[in-house]
């Protein structure tokens, strides 16, 4: 597990995005940098109580949520942090995480 | 079902990456999260849906080839078990095998006595947005004023409607694109319109009762329905005098919705 998520940020414009781009559809740029956002808010959320093709499954939350740095992605929620809640941002592999801020 | 759990796991790099470690659930994670913001955005309720799988299921009675034609009661909607909150069982496509074919010719080299179908306009979008909006408009909305312009049409002058129909969210961003949705009154459009059977909508049953085919043939599905109602062939649920229909396709989901939205109307050549 390691603090934050990896974002793309456009070399030229310096726009940041997730997942990585191709291009960049602000100014067409093609060359990306990393960099790390580590709050969001989280805006809507879900629990997934079905899986096809998986048996025993248990219910897990996933949300969608508006990073401080621009981009909205999806994550996987830790704890019951509901809309609206302010959360801090974790990876584990290439899977965006998120949790309660402490 | 483990091909198919296979595929939604790793239907692009975006997915196999950042979303199948999360446990999504496929394109039902993703689009119960929209359909949530349609609820907040439009103050709809639960039973809104409802109307829409429940008006589809009892067209789906009178199509031999749908996979479920059962009725459906609002209390049973409301009864299913949830899959990805909102979303409960009636809410999601469910995954079939099928086939659809179009055959394309000159109007002579149709069969004989068989009426022609023609194409007045159709457009088609792709990644407008760049996944940086809601969901909640498809690539629909950037073409849809000059596709009723092309075909000298209006929403109104529409007999009958195949609108795709991957989750009911999405039949109501189209349908909302289009401009079928006076005043973008979406909860009204589901009580009355669809509620009340004011407008046919999915005549076949969609693809929430008659299941949706893999690939090419789950958008299919409504264009060949568009062409069997305005061929007046349609059977039992033939709509009456059909003569204007219009048909669209929505898919791709890249990461947070779907990237690609068509539509075309098509018209029963006397």
């Amino acid at each position: 597990m390691s603090a934050g998520i990896t974002i793309w940020r456009c070399a030229n414009c310096r726009a940041g995005f997730f997942p990585e781009p191709l291009l960049c559809p602000r100014c067409h740029g093609k060359k990306f940098e990393t960099d790390r956002v580590h709050e969001a808010v989280v805006e809507e959320i879900s629990v997934i109580r079905h899986m096809i093709g998986q048996e025993n499954w248990q219910p897990r939350r996933i949300a969608n949520v508006l990073s401080s740095d621009g981009p909205r992605m999806t994550v996987g929620l830790r704890d019951d942090s509901g809309p609206g809640a302010t959360i801090e941002l974790f990876e584990e592999g290439t899977a965006p995480f998120g949790q309660a801020k402490k | 079902m483990a091909g198919y759990a296979k595929v939604a796991a790793n239907y692009n790099t975006a997915t196999q990456k950042h979303l199948s470690p999360l446990g999504h659930g496929g394109p039902n994670g993703v689009y119960a999260l929209v359909a949530s913001r349609q609820i907040k955005k439009y103050g709809l309720e639960k039973s809104d849906y409802g109307h829409i799988a429940i008006a589809q299921r009892e067209w789906a009675a009178k199509n031999p080839h749908a996979v479920y034609r059962a009725p459906l009661t609002m209390d049973e909607y409301l009864a299913a078990p949830l899959v990805a909150d909102p979303l409960s069982r009636y809410d999601c496509v469910p995954v079939v095998a099928g086939a659809q074919a179009i055959i394309v010719a000159r109007p002579d080299r149709a069969p004989k006595g068989r009426t022609g179908v023609r194409v007045r306009a159709h457009r088609a979008s792709y990644n407008y947005d760049n996944q940086e909006g809601d969901g909640l408009q498809t690539g629909i909305s950037t073409f849809a004023n000059e596709l009723w312009r092309e075909a000298g049409a209006h929403p109104d002058d529409i007999d009958v409607a195949s609108i795709y129909d991957d989750y009911p969210t999405m039949v109501l961003a189209q349908a909302n694109d289009l401009g079928l949705i006076p005043g973008n009154d979406l909860a009204r459009f589901c009580r009355v319109t669809i509620g009340e059977k004011r407008f046919p909508v999915n005549t076949w049953g969609g693809m929430l009762s008659a299941g949706q085919p893999g690939g090419h043939a789950g958008g299919l599905n409504g264009i060949s329905e568009a062409v069997l109602q305005l061929q007046h062939r349609a059977g039992e649920r033939q709509v009456k005098g059909a003569r204007l229909a219009l048909a669209t396709g929505y898919g791709m989901t890249m990461y947070r919705y779907g990237g690609t939205a068509a539509a075309a109307i098509l018209e029963r050549v006397e």
